[in-house]
């Protein structure tokens, strides 16, 4: 369960997140959308206590991230799997390695069942035979792919996104978005997910979230966001060019 | 309106200093914090040893080297003139250990090693790999600032150690070969004017310097912002607040060790 109540945050006088609200129960697969810049990224390293907002409070199951001290935080951090939109995978280690360092930083299974888990997340997203590879040899998609396999191979309790389908074709995109979904019902755990593939998100989510300067203007089920009467989610959602009813 | 603005430059200029200089100091209290009990990644410092401190050891002994010729010929004017040739010994190791040793071979660690820090920590947090270590329960200071502080702080009491010797046998040398001083002259001078304390004072001040690059070089690693030109911005900023640093703390120890 994620809480995040009247959030503000400021980046050198500028506002990020203005008066943002946004409850994810347990379990849900919540899709975040909206325009670029309008503060996906800055919720999500809230949601999981990378950054701390000015005013506002962050509960993350029943902690209250703003408030709690160093060994609490991490306890959370240790719980929560984030892919994040630099990929932000660690330079000197091979796929396989950047993988499996979560497994043996968090857990205490014995090496074989890590390099088994691991192996299959590789080939979850689509990257069998990479294993090998250094991140700077793959591509911008192929990276962000081991970015998310390495953000779920724990199964974490509380799983982030940000934006794993930038950059990739329709199909994978649909593939990895898919993932995730499965991911969600396999284990039950809380994802949430930002994707600028708005069709795709909408059709596999369970609930969608709107952002637009700092805020969530509109929060529901896929269905009835489609039909929302409100400007900017109607603007947003033909841009989008979301073909109404289709997909949903 | 033209009065007020260099004042207000000015008054910038120390804002944000105050500011720098408030940075580095939590991140020391910081660093402290995880010393005492000791809560470092041991694998870490012993990769960062191996880095800052052996991987230095070439370019450092060049400069020592160097540092002792140079002084020799610089002293040969006075030297010659006043007929103190019996002194060279002291001179050249009271100047070297006490005062050059350490004050040169920081600034050379500084921009080795110091730069290197700042950019390598630069990267990671741009790239938000410094985030993703926190996901991982895995807190940044203790996993790589910590292990980057001892090291540097090891390493560069060693290479001072090592490179106040390389340049006193340069500097004997250079005596034989220039003025005629033979070695025996040179080192029973050397260590009879030279006392413990001066020893002291040279490990003190390598020490510090050495704590001074890995936390300048640490806190604007950490505070980069804007991408890979946000990381140069970084690592022009940490050599040069470092290099001032230095000889601020120099002249203060020097002036306080007497
Ligand atoms: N570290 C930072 N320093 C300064 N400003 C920042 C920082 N992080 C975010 N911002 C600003 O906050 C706002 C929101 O940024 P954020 O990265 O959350 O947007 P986003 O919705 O993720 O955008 P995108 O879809 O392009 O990824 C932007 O205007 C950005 O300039
Ligand atoms: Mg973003």
């Amino acid at each position: 369960m994620i809480n995040l109540v009247n959030i503000h945050r400021t980046f050198d006088g500028e506002k990020a997140l203005d008066g943002l609200t946004l409850f994810v129960p347990r379990g849900t697969l919540m899709g975040i959308i909206g325009p670029g810049g309008c503060g996906k990224s800055t919720l999500c390293k809230v949601a999981c206590g990378l950054i701390r907002p000015d005013i506002g409070a962050v509960v993350v199951d029943g902690v209250d991230l703003v408030r709690a001290d160093r060994k609490k935080l991490l306890d959370v951090q240790r719980n929560c799997g984030v892919q994040f939109q630099n990929d932000a995978l660690f330079e000197h280690m091979t796929v396989l390695a950047n993988v499996e360092y979560p497994l043996r930083r968090l857990t205490d299974l014995g090496l074989g069942e890590v390099r088994a888990r691991a192996m299959e997340r590789v080939a979850m997203v689509g990257l069998s035979g990479f294993e090998d590879r250094y991140p700077n040899s793959l591509s911008g998609g192929q990276r962000r792919r081991v970015a998310l396999a390495r953000a779920c191979v724990t199964d974490p309790l509380i799983l982030i996104c940000d934006d794993p389908t930038a950059g990739l074709d329709p199909v994978t995109s649909r593939r990895i978005l898919d993932m995730i979904a499965g991911i969600r019902y396999q284990t039950g755990n809380t994802v949430i997910v930002v994707s600028s593939d708005v069709p795709g998100l909408l059709s596999v989510c369970e609930r969608t979230a709107l952002m637009w300067s700092g805020r969530i203007i509109e929060e529901g089920i896929p269905a009835d966001f489609m039909r929302s009467e409100r400007d900017e989610v109607k603007r947003f959602l033909d841009d989008a060019r979301l073909p109404f009813g289709g997909n949903g | 309106m033209s009065l007020t603005r260099p004042i207000r430059r000015v008054g910038s200029v120390f804002i944000d200093a105050s500011y720098e200089i408030g940075g580095a100091a939590r991140l020391l209290v910081r660093i402290f914090r995880r010393l005492v009990p000791p809560d470092l990644d041991i694998p870490e410092l012993r990769r960062c040893l191996l880095r800052m401190g052996y991987r230095s050891l070439s370019i450092m002994i060049a400069t020592a080297f160097v540092v002792g010729i140079i002084l020799v010929i610089q002293a040969f004017v006075f030297v010659d003139r006043y007929g103190l040739r019996s002194q060279l010994g002291w001179g050249a190791g009271f100047t070297t250990i006490r005062e050059l040793g350490p004050v040169l071979l920081a600034l050379m660690f500084s921009g080795r090693v110091g730069a290197y820090t700042a950019a390598e920590l630069g990267t990671m947090e741009v790239t938000e790999q410094v985030d993703g270590l926190r996901c991982l329960a895995i807190d940044p200071i203790s996993y790589l600032v910590v292990p980057r502080f001892v090291a540097m702080v090891i390493s560069l009491v060693a290479l001072t150690i090592i490179g106040n010797t390389v340049a006193l046998l340069s500097a004997s040398v250079m005596g034989d070969i220039m003025m005629d001083v033979d070695q025996h002259t040179f080192w029973s001078n050397l260590f009879a004017m030279l006392t413990p304390w001066d020893y002291a004072t040279s490990i003190i001040k390598a020490a510090l310097f050495g704590a001074i690059i890995a936390v300048t070089s640490c806190h604007y690693g950490l505070t980069t912002t804007g991408g890979a030109p946000g990381v140069g911005r970084s690592v022009n900023n940490a050599v040069v607040s470092s290099a001032v640093a230095i000889f601020v703390v120099d002249y203060l120890s020097t002036f306080v060790m007497g």
